[in-house]
């Protein structure tokens, strides 16, 4: 899955360092593991001697040495976060009126759905359309339990809890469909509970925000009308 | 009982004891350690091979893309069940009830401090694990591994299920809190003349850093669930969002009791290994004031990191930062533990017995677990594969690594004490080449599939399409071959339980005082209590009484010469 916005760029990265951490531990024990298992079998004679690194300073040498390793990894993940967590201004094919601060939008989750309000009234259900090249907030909150919103390819996952208020910044930077999957644990349809974002050109998306909300007040509209004319109670 | 009314009424009772009641009252309703902590053993092992069943059946529903063979309220009601079982019912109380039933012989107590206490608690536990499985026939929980508020409220699961839930994990943590004050209590005031803390062995000291443990996090796992049952049926409003109440309380105090417990598995694991791997290298345990220290320090640091499960949450950069740091510094004390048990492998005259062979697969998954740990705590990665089924893999490599490896090392290893007999060799080798197999097996395709492809967890099914198919159905495969040599481990238990090898008092040539008492021990214990003058007591007993020997059949020779 290939990048499409910078900070999963950081997040890309950060994930190799840490899998070549891991792997450099996992290497590491193993073949010491390998390496003691193949030694002297069972030859009844008087006891082996102590082993050579029960001393204080192998002890301090070993422990200096793991603690090294788990401060170079802490620089590197606090560098890469940092970086990850840096808001991308809007780039030129953007959105035009977006340019000062990023575009605003609130993602509800809800079981099992997401609804996006956006800028002017408009909403939609289910499917996220923004403007490439152009830096988008969402301000996740949720309206019944925890959900995680997320999209590898553009952004780092983050939870909408009810009661609080958490943000994902992304800048797509290519057209197209992404698609994530929620992913905490929400109840019965939670593994049906996807993410889908449209990233379109900004006429398109302007577009998308007009139709939106001309339909909304069309099908406001026909409710007042049904209402107006006693069809409904 | 016949019998007796049929005879005459004896004047004087000199043929023995009173007659004893049936075993089952017997072990029902013993207090002595030893039987309570068998009992916790069985059933511990017992519920491994119902969360096996479980496993299993959530492992078929995910063979095959948008299978249907489970439906999504079948398998939440399974994934919940499974995540109670394996936790509460199997791992923890395999660890307490091994700490329970070793630790008083290893300090060379006649019995525990507390023993009514310690009944107490292994009586708790059976009340949980009976509430959890007769919720099993009604509506059990639905609300996942760790039941995350606000799902777990009423308005949003309104049946029974949950509150059975809380009822039951309830219970036996209460159980294992009471268990670990008779442990505290036992460590601290019976130890055998001599047994200073500096030399009590490193199993013991496991004992007692783990019963701490369990006295600093199973009171807030207690309090969580407290407040969970009052909302739910009191009109509480702990963990509602609004009005006062906070979802994220839930996920901290549940969160510091899981990741506490998860150290407890793991300390438990490393302690035995401990014990291991110096009897069957034949030399002392390399860097012991080291691992001890270190085993102190994973409690304490492991704990500490428990946000690193919530780096996704809304909770500010410096906790996920503090959470990274605890976390990362968890490297130092495992790896000297690690460090410590090799060094004292190489070079040492390995026996290849199964407890052996147990241990070092447990080293060699706990070690995969924990790197892949590692790097799920770095911030920014934890925002990829939060919750991913690499999260799944990571867990379970350690704690399977931990609680099965680990606890099979210790079962091998103490079966002739708890028993009198030990268990088969042949099927042991077998046992673990499987379990080895089929636990990568299981686990490698969850890293790539979560990694490559952020498959989700706790998902009831996933979708054609996503490229998840191969590692899903490899990992199905993988689990059934991991249960066949976990079924062959527990039909091994069990068939030696009449038919093993009968078991001298010191199987393997210990060093700590266990190996002193008889195969299982009389119900004192000791009929002498030793006198304890180094780390190594058993074996200063052992060279006294070859040295003993030694001169009793010198002294004959020197008057009667052999023709």
């Amino acid at each position: 899955m290939a990048p499409h916005s910078p900070g999963t760029d950081q997040i890309d990265t950060l994930l190799w360092i840490g899998f070549v951490a891991a792997a450099i531990l996992v290497v590491a024990i193993n073949g010491a593991l390998i390496y003691a298992l193949r030694g002297r079998r069972g030859r009844r004679g008087p006891e082996p001697r102590e082993a050579s690194g029960s001393g204080r300073r192998t002890q301090l040498r070993v422990g200096g040495l793991l603690a090294g390793f788990a401060f170079v990894v802490f620089v590197l993940s606090v560098i890469y976060t940092d970086k990850a967590r840096e808001v991308p201004g809007t780039g030129p094919a953007g959105l035009a009126a977006a340019h000062s601060k990023p575009l605003q939008i609130k993602a509800t989750g809800q079981q099992w759905l997401w609804r996006y309000d956006y800028p002017n009234q408009a909403f939609s259900y289910y499917k996220l359309v923004v403007p490439v090249d152009t830096t988008v907030e969402l301000e996740l909150v949720s309206t019944d339990v925890i959900h995680t919103w997320d999209v590898p390819q553009l952004a780092g996952k983050r939870d909408a809890v009810p009661g609080k208020v958490n943000h994902v910044v992304f800048r797509a930077d290519e057209q197209g469909v992404y698609r994530g999957q929620s992913a905490t644990f929400s109840g019965q349809a939670y593994a049906p509970m996807r993410v889908e974002v449209d990233v379109v050109s900004p006429r398109a998306y302007k577009a998308f925000i007009e139709k939106q909300k001309t339909e909304i007040q069309e099908a406001q509209d026909r409710v007042v009308g049904l209402i107006e004319e006693g069809k409904v109670p | 009982m016949r019998e007796r009314s049929r005879r005459a009424p004896a004047e004087v009772v000199a043929d023995g004891y009173p007659r004893r009641r049936p075993r089952w009252i017997e072990i029902a309703t013993s207090a002595d350690h030893k039987d309570v902590g068998r009992v916790l053993v069985t059933a511990a092992l017992g519920f491994l091979f119902i969360a096996l069943v479980e496993l299993l059946l959530m492992r078929l529903q995910l063979a095959v893309p948008e299978n249907s063979l489970l439906t999504p309220v079948a398998f939440n009601r399974m994934l919940s069940l499974y995540g109670a079982t394996a936790i509460f019912f199997f791992a923890i109380p395999l660890a307490l009830g091994l700490f329970y039933y070793v630790a008083p012989l290893q300090i060379g107590a006649r019995g525990t401090a507390l023993p009514r206490v310690g009944q107490l608690g292994l009586w708790l536990y059976l009340a949980g694990a009976l509430v959890l499985y007769s919720g099993f026939f009604f509506t059990p929980s639905e609300a996942g591994v760790n039941p995350l508020a606000p799902l777990s409220e009423l308005a949003f699961l309104p049946n029974n299920g949950v509150d059975a839930w809380a009822a039951s994990t309830g219970l036996a943590t209460l159980g294992f809190v009471l268990v670990a004050i008779d442990l505290v209590a036992t460590l601290r005031r019976l130890r055998a003349p001599g047994m200073a803390w500096r030399r009590v062995p490193v199993f013991s000291w496991a004992a007692a850093i783990c019963s701490w443990l369990l006295l600093a996090i199973g009171p807030v796992m207690l309090a969580a669930i407290t407040m969970l049952l009052i909302d739910r049926n009191f009109d509480g409003i702990f963990f509602a969002d609004g009005s006062g109440g906070a979802p994220l309380l839930w996920s901290h105090m549940s969160w510091i009791f899981f990741t506490g417990a998860y150290m407890l598995i793991l300390i438990a694991a490393l302690a035995a290994i401990a014990e291991i791997v110096p009897v069957f290298a034949r030399r002392p345990l390399a860097g012991r004031g080291t691992v001890i220290g270190s085993l102190g320090a994973i409690a304490v640091i492991g704990t500490l990191s428990w946000m690193q499960n919530m780096l996704t949450a809304p909770i500010g950069i410096g906790w996920m930062y503090f959470a990274m740091i605890m976390s990362l510094a968890l490297v130092v004390p495992f790896g000297l533990v690690i460090f410590n048990l090799i060094s004292t492998m190489a070079g040492g005259e390995l026996r290849m017995r199964a407890p052996l062979l147990f241990a070092a697969g447990a080293i060699s998954l706990i070690s995969i677990g924990l790197a892949a740990e590692l790097e799920q705590s770095m911030v920014a990665v934890a925002w990829r594969l939060h919750n991913t089924v690499d999260a799944t893999a990571a867990t379970h490599f350690a704690l399977v690594g931990g609680g099965v490896f680990g606890g099979f090392a210790a079962l091998y290893y103490w079966y002739p004490k708890l028993t009198g007999r030990t268990m088969g060799e042949t099927l042991a080798r077998f046992s673990f080449w499987t379990m080895f197999a089929g636990a990568f097996l299981a686990f490698v395709p969850l890293f790539l599939a979560g990694d490559d492809h952020g498959q989700v967890v706790d998902a009831y099914k996933f979708f054609s399409g996503t490229g998840v198919s191969a590692e899903n159905l490899i990992a199905t495969i993988g689990t059934f071959v991991l249960a066949i040599g976990i079924l062959l481990t527990l039909a091994n238990a069990i068939a030696s339980r009449t038919g093993g090898a009968r078991a001298g008092h010191d199987q393997w040539g210990g060093d700590s005082l266990e190996w002193f008492t008889l195969s299982p021990p009389e119900p004192h214990n000791f009929d002498v209590l030793p006198d304890v003058r180094s780390e190594r007591p058993m074996r200063d007993i052992r060279e006294a009484i070859a040295h003993a020997t030694a001169r009793s059949e010198a002294a004959p020779r020197e008057t009667q010469p052999v023709a």
